[in-house]
């Protein structure tokens, strides 16, 4: 679904990814870790197309396209979902509607009719209620006076209802208290299929307490240091970073 | 006040003008206009470095030659019923170049005592009162609206009387070649009355000078809510003075959603005179091209434990300008006065222009007041955040210029006016979004 191959990137001409390479299948989760500074929030921007962030070499392609070359709206209607560390409020712009709006897009794309608004309530409020969230986040504006959690939430509600092909939970579990972390994880584990796939970007082991990885990545000064299976966490989580990256 | 530059010729033509006007007009408005008159000639026509005048260039205006209009140019009556909104077609007045047109209106909804400005000069009180705004003007051109005004109205809403429904008020302006007109409407508020009252101008063609002044006087625990929507041609001139008085307890809450010409100007002269009055002023504008729409406010509080809210935005598109130009002044004694002021600028192109003014004068010392300007762009984040969800750059571009109007346009009590604005002032913001 997603190959990675000798990515550099960064922004303002600094090298920040110094050549990664990374093949996701679908079905499969990989979780991407490392300290502070390693290159991952980089990884999920240069993912997601912002326009700050450049590629300096290699190349990624999704699902055998060129994904350098689409622009953020190309990505997301060819099913890429990018879950921010930082979702931005946007006041003045109603939560509902926009998610009719989002969704919409992607039916349009997909040659389908824009859905029914009343069809999309009924819809989002199914979408919802697996999440636990209240009926509330419908009428508010987009994560606006939202606190960390509830923005969390409403990012996985935008996942929920744009059902994508690969998702990147950047920091998804920051910010969390562990009520919250659980229910967020919850929502991720019901929208899992052998479909898609995703790719978790952390700091934390404990999120991988949630929702298992297949693989376990540990990026270092912008380059996978260690790869491994989900105990590959777990000693990260005892031994700390410094035992991966002062090895190599 | 005194430093202005006079322009004689620009001058004479406007007071060969006027002799034409007292020639054909009404003998009872005579005095009115004579006074005002020479209240114009005595502020001139202001030089660039005007106080009032900053930040708008009239030369073009004052120099242009204008003809009197009688209001006796026909409108369809599809064009007044066009403009009309829903749930107004009862209570509806229609001035067609500054004049009332009683065949085009709609009166016999309205439970209040309309009185034609020329026989309400009787009441010595009312009279008294036009004289002395006549002899504190210090606006040139609301001198020169009363100087010029044609055949104004004077609502009356008794004490204890509550309008049901909005009364709607068209100003049509006919155009096609340079007319100057000037309506005038006066609003007496009895105690403990309500009105609710849209106000509309659009223009059939362009050229003309739309200069009104409009005066409400609102008795104690009055209240009133009032949406004006400026949808003149661009190839207009469009000048307003809205004074207002609030006597003790009366409210009014006033929204104004501007398309802009190529040169508009809303002057706001607000006294809060009694104990717990209160203010409500917010604006939005859409400008494109060369629009312009620039906002004077002076709000007087002259009494204790009074509020004032003022709230404008502008998007500013193209090479269209704006200008806030606001001073709150907090008399000594006016004590607990509440009062915030806040002017929010959206740039969508390089050439567009924002000229913003908050002040405060203050001289009482138990007061709560704050002011402000922001000037900005689209967030490049919100921007983005959308696109990640689908959204072309296009469209998430409109959503958050919309989204900016919105809270605005929001505090207007009217659906099919905030429909309209929907389909109308925001589409403005479709066009040039690339």
């Amino acid at each position: 679904m997603l190959e990675i191959k000798d990515l550099h990137a960064g922004f303002d001409g600094n090298e920040i990814i110094k050549g990664i390479s990374l093949t996701i299948k679908k079905g499969e989760i990989h979780a991407v870790m490392g300290p502070n500074g390693s290159g991952k929030s980089t990884m999920a921007k240069i993912l997601s197309g912002h326009p700050s962030y450049e590629a300096m070499g290699g190349e990624i392609l999704f699902d055998g396209e060129n994904l350098l070359e689409m622009d953020a709206e190309q990505r997301s209607l060819a099913g890429i979902f990018m879950g921010f560390q930082y979702p931005v409020e946007v006041p003045g712009v109603n939560n509902a509607e926009f998610l009719r709006m989002a969704h919409n897009a992607r039916r349009v794309k997909a040659g389908e009719e824009e859905i029914d608004p009343l069809d999309f309530d009924d819809l989002l409020s199914e979408k919802m209620k697996t999440l636990g969230m209240e009926k509330k986040y419908k009428e508010r504006n987009l994560n606006d006076g939202f606190s960390g959690g509830e923005k969390k939430k409403n990012e996985i509600l935008q996942m929920a209802i744009l059902e994508p092909k690969l998702s990147i939970l950047d920091e998804t579990d920051s910010g969390l208290d562990i009520d919250a972390l659980r229910v967020v994880s919850e929502g991720v584990n019901k929208l899992r299929n052998e479909n898609n796939a995703l790719i978790l970007i952390t700091h934390y082991q404990r999120l991988l307490d949630y929702i298992k990885p297949d693989y376990v990545h540990v990026l270092s000064d912008g380059k996978i240091v260690k790869s491994g299976d989900k105990s590959l966490a777990l000693e990260l989580e005892s031994q700390g970073y410094d035992w991966v990256t002062t090895a190599n | 006040m005194s430093d202005t530059l006079v322009e004689s010729s620009a001058e004479s033509a406007f007071l060969d003008l006027h002799k034409k006007l007292i020639e054909q007009g009404s003998p009872a408005l005579a005095e009115l206009q004579q006074a005002a008159l020479n209240r114009f000639e005595l502020l001139g026509f202001p030089h660039s470095k005007h106080e009032m005048y900053t930040y708008l260039n009239t030369k073009e205006l004052v120099e242009t030659a204008f003809g009197l209009s009688d209001g006796s140019k026909k409108v369809s009556e599809d064009f007044v019923a066009g403009h009309i909104y829903p749930g107004c077609e009862s209570q509806c007045l229609v001035f067609v170049d500054g004049i009332l047109n009683r065949n085009l209106s709609r009166l016999e909804g309205v439970s209040a005592n309309l009185v034609p400005l020329s026989e309400a000069v009787s009441d010595q009180e009312l009279k008294k009162y036009l004289l002395e705004t006549i002899e504190d003007e210090n606006d040139v051109f609301a001198a020169l609206s009363t100087a010029f005004c044609g055949e104004g109205l004077v609502f009356k809403v008794g004490d204890n009387t509550q309008i049901s429904g909005p009364v709607q008020v068209l100003f049509v302006s006919t155009g096609g070649s340079p007319v100057m007109h000037a309506p005038r409407i006066v609003w007496q508020l009895g105690k403990l009355s309500e009105v609710k009252v849209i106000e509309k101008f659009v223009g059939v063609e362009g050229g003309y000078f739309i200069n009104a002044v409009q005066d409400w006087l609102l008795a104690e625990g009055a209240g009133v809510a009032f949406t004006q929507v400026q949808a003149d041609v661009s190839d207009s001139w469009h000048f307003s003075k809205t004074r207002v008085h609030l006597h003790r307890n009366s409210r009014f809450h006033s929204s104004n959603a501007s398309f802009g010409t190529q040169l508009a100007r809303h002057h706001y002269d607000v006294r809060l005179k009694e104990e717990g009055s209160e203010l409500r002023l917010n604006g939005v504008s859409v400008l494109d091209d060369k629009e312009q729409v620039h906002n004077f406010i002076r709000i007087h509080h002259e009494a204790p434990q009074c509020i004032s809210h003022q709230h404008f935005k502008n998007i500013i598109n193209g090479h269209a300008r704006s200008s806030f130009d606001g001073t709150v002044i907090v008399n000594q004694g006016a004590q607990l006065t509440s009062s915030d002021q806040l002017i929010n600028n959206l740039m969508l192109s390089n050439d567009c222009h924002a000229d913003n003014k908050p002040n405060l004068m203050i001289f009482a010392d138990d007061v709560k007041c704050t002011h402000g300007a922001t000037i900005g762009q689209i967030d490049e984040e919100q921007w983005f955040y959308l696109q990640t969800r689908g959204l072309s750059a296009r469209v998430a571009k409109e959503l958050l210029t919309r989204s900016f109007a919105k809270s605005i346009i929001e505090t207007i009590e009217f659906p099919e006016v905030v429909k309209d604005l929907n389909g109308t002032l925001l589409k403005k913001l479709e066009v040039r979004n690339d």
